[in-house]
């Protein structure tokens, strides 16, 4: 039982964290209509600038100074890059995206090396918060749950209840027309890419301290970041939500059941073929934990092409 | 086509035929590994080039391919379940069923959607690839023997490189004859316009499903020829990088040509084959290369070179001859700065660097040898070099660009009076 609550709590962590990633790349998605492949790269830039940064300003100020960084880094790939080449149509902006990633990736192993690096939790925040069972639960995997939860939140209310909510809601609803009522629409495209590429910031910042940090982690979460937004529909935030959550209880929850396709089917009496067969059918669930997702994917892109909570096109 | 294009075609051949007796062993191998890549990458741009489907998990056909074939060759005990130069159809009778089925799903969406199934099913096999041993072999992956047939033994690498050559330029045939039947016709007009085509009462999810499969049985043969010449395959061939290598290379060498494709994979082959001794950041030179490619020449390489016939023509080739040599020219400078800082910075960063630094508190920072030389990281020099370079680079990419416009402006003077000339001839009439 504990072990089962425990795994809930990991697994709600771990979809809040993609969450936080998938959030900006919906959001851009649902405003340009631009798939930006680069920007788990930028979850991968938090955690290196986090690293980089707390010798001189310590584990908070970095944690603070590296989603702005990375800020700039979206408007300035925004601003000089994916403006270029809009003309020429959204797979063309996806290519481009695709290689500045790829830059991304080849530059972090540049100067940081093809290994991970010794990106840690603080002293201060390494403990147990509290106990379940025989099991201590750390403080800083809540801690990476607060923040993601706060960032909904701030979101949420930004995008609802201020002005500059609205400016940006009707940008993503009629650009034009809310270019021909005066907004400088640019800005807010610019704008929103900037926030988006921070909140990956922000969530690598806190996150590569607790996973691993290296020159692999943007492709590894990336791929994850894409089955989320396609479950979800691209352009929900609500559906990207839902789906980060949905994916992280459902890893975290299989790499904990020892069964395999063989032990359901000797329930009907086919146990003893399917050992012999093997193959696919004796898999340990727990073994092939990170493929769940990729599946669960095409079936729903067989059941509801559209994702769970997408519009219909 | 046109009689030089033959001529063109015919030479080309010709000197691919004559290779293994023109070059080093070693060249021969790296040449294999060029033909398989050019074949790849045309497979690949049937369906993105041609289809208009951008794929981002074409290594998954590839792999299959391979490994099929590894299998194939390994089937009865190692006599092998066809003649070894019959091989590769073990890749694409795997490759073309793998494209029908992943093909089914992924052409369910189009667009964006479409680039992020591939990409998923890609890394769905790559993931399970490890845990099916008896398939996949593990980690260690299987190796196999390349056994004699027809009077061939198959065991020096001329023999390997002629058999993918028949392989490649066989395939590359079937592949433009493909482009001329009624099927390839109705493929441009998947990239073209897919409702009109809904219209005209085609079946568009079946079409897509069968160009998708084409793609993915050519690159079942590229994989296939790919287990021939290393008699081995590993679940690594089916990683995110070998697809994202297709991408690259067919996109620099231009989509839009139907050998763009296959002239981008071999040279881009070719560099990462004759610098991979050289330096460790080729795959960011090859990524910059594509960035700049997209931003700067959408069409690629071979885009490029129809430009210049293309404004040859327009302004005769007297008035473009120094923009070319001006553009020549700031492209090696800026190359040269670009290759100087990065290969400076790599060395500065990398890890004996650091501990020998760290070993030497007191001794300052060592010098760093590069292009034969000494540079001291601390010194003014150092840096001024690639700045230098980049910045008279940079000059003359504003001059050409200042040539070129003027060369447009002359051009539109000459055309404007005689515009208005026939319509002043029209109002009178």
């Amino acid at each position: 039982m504990e072990n089962l609550i425990v795994s809930l709590l990991n697994g709600v962590i771990y979809g809040l964290l993609l969450f936080m990633v998938s959030a900006g790349l919906t959001l851009i998605f649902g405003m340009m209509g631009v798939l930006n492949f680069a920007h788990a790269s930028f979850y991968m830039l938090g955690a290196y600038f986090a690293y980089a940064l707390q010798g001189s300003l310590g584990f908070w100020g970095a944690l603070v100074a590296s989603p702005i960084l990375v800020g700039l880094v979206g408007v300035v790939v925004e601003k000089y890059f994916l403006r270029r080449v809009h003309h020429h149509g959204h797979a063309h902006e996806l290519l481009l995206t695709f290689g500045l990633s790829f830059i991304i990736a080849e530059l972090v192993k540049l100067f940081f090396g093809n290994f991970p690096v010794d990106y840690r939790i603080p002293a201060s925040m390494d403990f147990a918060l509290f106990r379940l069972g025989a099991s201590n639960y750390p403080a800083y995997r809540i801690l990476m749950g607060t923040v993601a939860v706060l960032m909904f939140v701030l979101v949420y209310l930004l995008l609802t209840r201020t002005r500059v909510g609205i400016v940006v809601r009707s940008a993503i609803y009629k650009p034009r027309m809310a270019e021909a009522l005066g907004h400088n629409v640019p800005l807010v495209f610019m704008g929103v890419f900037g926030v988006g590429a921070a909140l990956a910031g922000l969530a690598g910042a806190v996150a590569g301290a607790f996973y691993t940090t290296n020159p692999n982690m943007a492709l590894e979460l990336g791929v994850m970041v894409f089955v989320v937004v396609v479950v979800g529909g691209l352009g929900s935030m609500g559906g990207a939500m839902l789906a980060s959550l949905l994916i992280g209880v459902i890893t975290s929850l299989s790499v904990g059941v020892d069964y395999s396709l063989a032990d359901a089917l000797a329930w009907i009496g086919a146990g003893d073929w399917a050992q012999q067969v093997g193959g696919l059918l004796t898999l340990k669930l727990s073994s092939i934990a990170a493929t769940i997702p990729f599946a669960l994917m095409l079936l729903v892109l067989m059941v509801r092409p559209s994702g769970l909570m997408g519009d219909k096109n | 086509m046109k009689s030089n294009t033959w001529i063109a075609l015919a030479l080309g051949v010709g000197l691919l035929v004559a290779l293994p007796t023109l070059t080093t062993p070693s060249l021969l191998n790296a040449s294999i590994q060029m033909l398989i890549a050019a074949l790849f990458a045309c497979a690949f741009n049937v369906l993105c080039g041609q289809g208009g489907m951008l794929s981002f998990g074409h290594a998954a056909y590839f792999g299959v391919g391979t490994f099929a074939t590894v299998h194939a060759m390994n089937a009865f005990n190692g006599e092998g379940l066809l003649p070894t130069p019959l091989m590769p159809l073990a890749g694409a009778v795997v490759g073309l069923l793998v494209g029908i089925f992943a093909g089914w799903f992924a052409t369910k969406r189009t667009g964006t959607y479409f680039a992020m199934i591939t990409l998923a099913l890609a890394e769905l096999l790559h993931a399970l690839a490890p845990h099916l041993k008896g398939v996949f072999g593990g980690e260690a992956g299987i190796s196999t023997m390349r056994m004699p047939a027809w009077g061939f033994s198959f065991g020096s690498s001329t023999e390997v490189y002629y058999l993918t050559l028949a392989w490649v330029l066989l395939s590359l045939g079937l592949l433009y004859l493909y482009t001329l039947t009624p099927v390839g016709r109705l493929t441009l007009g998947l990239r073209e316009n897919t409702h009109r085509l809904r219209f005209l009462g085609y079946d568009v999810h079946r079409l897509n499903v069968t160009v998708f499969a084409i793609s993915a049985m050519f690159a079942g043969v590229a994989g296939g020829l790919q287990a021939l010449n290393t008699e081995s395959a590993n679940y690594v061939l089916l990683e995110g990088h070998v697809s994202a290598a297709v991408v690259l290379n067919s996109y620099i060498g231009g989509v839009s040509v139907f050998l763009g494709p296959a002239l981008g994979a071999s040279l881009m082959t070719f560099f990462g084959y004759a610098v991979s001794d050289l330096t460790r950041s080729w795959l960011l030179y090859q990524g910059i290369l594509f960035v700049l490619v997209m931003m700067f020449m959408p069409s690629g390489l071979t885009g490029f070179f129809g430009w210049i016939r293309a404004s040859r023509k327009a302004h005769g080739f007297t008035a473009i001859a120094p923009l070319l040599v001006a553009g020549l020219l700031a492209g090696v400078l800026l190359s040269a700065g670009t290759v100087f800082t990065v290969e400076m910075l790599q060395r500065f960063f990398s890890q004996d660097y650091r501990s020998m630094a760290a070993l030497q508190p007191g001794a300052g920072w060592a010098p760093i040898a590069l292009f034969g030389r000494d540079w001291l990281p601390t010194a003014v020099v150092t840096w001024a070099v690639p700045l230098g370079l980049c910045g008279v680079g940079g000059a003359l990419v504003f001059a050409a660009r200042r040539m070129w416009q003027a060369l447009v402006d002359r051009a539109e003077e000459m055309q404007v009076p005689s515009n208005a000339a026939s319509t002043a001839q029209g109002g009178a009439l």
